[in-house]
């Protein structure tokens, strides 16, 4: 709408930047769904084929009944879940209580716990294994759930922030003249209208629990535990082998379940992640 | 207690809108407000807080596998780091990662986001798939990359070849600038549709009539890009820029899965560095000291962006 796009010269430079940057884009989604399908004899080749001559399931199907990988999709879904639940609920009370309460040290608090976003993850890291090793967290589930507030609250937090400050006093107060107690007035009225941002930040604690490496990688020691990034690392790309029809197919169900999740809530979740920085 | 919330039928209509009055409620119950937020308070002190000053105070121990007990050195730590040619050039390979990383995800995600802002049809859609490197998890596009990137099978190998550039497959993960290379973009791949979103939002706002004025007045595209739309986007190119920046320095995942800071120490910037002397050489001291030094340097941009992000605080 904002480009003239009538003259033949306008419309070849577009298209061209928007074929390379497509390119860069989509191809390697691409390479990998196809890498996937492709059988053995086909994967490696020194000139590869465009497209599966004959495409298969085999690694799919080997990923799932050989390896670890149901395992580690279970431990996965286990340790986001419960800690997106957590990230949530903490972050909406926290949310709520920085958007529509007066207190001393609200605002340096809440500055403070934004900020913890640009704490190095990897130097906190230091001193939460030595933390876990003394209370026995280390290589649990619990641990693992806990220290993602690390990636989660803040961000989490503000987004919720936000979204409370729209919502008008009128409402509240108008229940308070009722005589209804604050909590059950949050629970009862706010809650409620409050559901596709709270499920955005769900979403969001869930992506970084699940995508994430270093954290699971370093907490978690014991086979059984382990979650499906560095499973994936530890069971594709060691040292003696490289099983890469085997790594883009377990690689392209790794990323299923945040991409189902994305599907749905796409626009919530844009919304709130920009929320603050576009105004 | 009141059984009549009839008010609250209304609320569940409720969309939250600019016009509203924002800002806290008139009468206090402050304590209830300290009572909500506590919990995460509490979890945020115990796993994030404590840590952070804890390691902050780490850096002035010498703390290895070697010392069961940490051992109070002062800064003694830090005039050995400044003195390791390594640190240095962590912080020369970070510098370079960073400005790379940040200068092609914004370059391109901006004209990604004008792309997506044409009307077209299938743009809805274009726009949905084009997030989907955002929610890749980094290991799985470190694994993409790394595959296109093979010293013996990669696709990228086959087209270099077939266009003659190279005459035999080449090792590109194995070479300093070959590894650089491709962590760099494996992180622009991820961060372009993330700054595409912010810039599709900071697009939307645009006044259309300025445009169309200005194309009366005989602008064309060049003109219009440079007058209009890029002053427009200043203030999200700013926030883009700062929160890559943070992004990019904070990046471990996709980089150690895919090079694991190597070869040698080419890719080794501060995150892997830090976590290389913690996890695999077990000095915790150093890795400290490593940390408060990365610590000074996300703390500019930090700064910056929570200014931008409490400006709409009250």
């Amino acid at each position: 709408m904002m480009l003239d796009l009538s003259t033949t010269k306008a419309k070849l430079v577009f298209f061209a930047v928007a074929a390379a940057i497509g390119f860069f884009l989509f191809f390697p989604v691409y390479w990998t769904v196809i890498s996937a399908l492709k059988s053995d004899n086909e994967l490696y080749q020194i000139v590869p084929t465009a497209y599966p001559h004959a495409p298969t399931l085999d690694h799919f199907k080997t990923a799932l009944t050989e390896g670890q990988l149901p395992k580690l999709l279970g431990n996965s879904l286990f340790v986001s879940l419960s800690s997106a639940a957590f990230n949530a609920t903490l972050a909406t009370y926290a949310g709520y209580s920085f958007a529509k309460y007066r207190y001393f040290g609200r605002k340096p608090v809440m500055m403070f716990m934004l900020s913890a976003q640009m704490f190095p993850f990897g130097l906190l890291l230091i001193t939460i294994y030595p933390m876990y090793v003394e209370w026995g967290l280390l290589d649990t589930r619990l641990g693992l759930i806990l220290s993602y507030i690390v990636f989660a609250l803040p961000v989490a937090t503000y987004m919720i922030y936000s979204y409370f400050s729209q919502v008008p006093n009128e409402l509240i107060e108008a229940a308070r003249a009722d005589g209804a107690s604050d909590l059950r007035i949050f629970h009862t009225i706010v809650l409620p209208i409050s559901i596709p941002p709270i499920v955005t930040v769900f979403l969001y604690s869930f992506m970084w629990s699940w995508n994430d490496l270093l954290y699971s990688l370093t907490l978690i020691v014991s086979d059984d535990k382990r979650t499906v990034a560095p499973g994936l690392l530890l069971t594709y790309l060691n040292e003696t082998n490289a099983d890469w029809g085997g790594a883009m197919a377990a690689s392209l169900m790794a990323a299923t379940p945040v991409i189902l999740g994305f599907m749905f809530l796409q626009r919530f979740f844009i919304q709130g992640v920009t929320a603050g920085a576009v105004k | 207690m009141p059984t009549d919330l009839s008010q609250a039928a209304d609320a569940r209509t409720f969309r939250p809108s600019p016009h509203a009055k924002r800002g806290g409620l008139r009468a206090g119950q402050g304590r209830f407000g300290v009572m909500l937020l506590l919990p995460a308070l509490i979890a945020f002190s115990l796993i994030v807080l404590s840590p952070f000053v804890q390691a902050l105070g780490l850096s002035l121990y010498k703390y290895t596998i070697s010392t069961p007990e940490p051992i109070f050195v002062g800064l003694a730590n830090f005039k050995k780091l400044l003195a390791d040619p390594t640190v240095r050039g962590s912080f020369v390979t970070t510098a370079v990662y960073v400005f790379f990383t940040t200068f092609f995800s914004i370059t391109l995600g901006l004209a990604w986001a004008i792309i997506l802002n044409e009307p077209f049809k299938g743009r809805n859609a274009l726009r949905g798939i084009s997030l989907l490197p955002w929610i890749m998890p980094a290991t799985v596009s470190a694994f993409i990359f790394g595959w296109i990137f093979n010293s013996r099978y990669g696709v990228l190998n086959a087209v270099a070849m077939e266009f003659g550039f190279i005459e035999h497959p080449q090792a590109w993960l194995s070479t300093t600038s070959g590894a650089m290379t491709a962590i760099v973009m494996v992180k622009v791949w991820l961060s372009i549709p993330l700054f595409m979103s912010f810039f599709l939002a900071g697009l939307a706002s645009m006044d259309r009539e300025q445009i169309e004025a200005a194309r009366v007045d005989g602008a064309g595209n060049y003109n219009v890009l440079k007058d209009h739309i890029l002053p427009h986007l200043r203030p999200v190119i700013l926030v883009v820029v700062v929160l890559g920046m943070i992004g990019n320095l904070q990046q471990f995942d996709s980089i150690y899965a895919l090079t694991g800071g190597g070869p040698v120490r080419a890719t080794s910037v501060l995150s892997v560095e830090v976590y290389r002397r913690a996890f695999e050489q077990w000095d915790i001291g150093m890795a400290a000291t490593i940390g408060v030094l990365w610590v000074a340097t996300i703390l500019p941009p930090a700064y910056f962006y929570l200014r931008q992000l409490m400006k709409g605080a009250e």
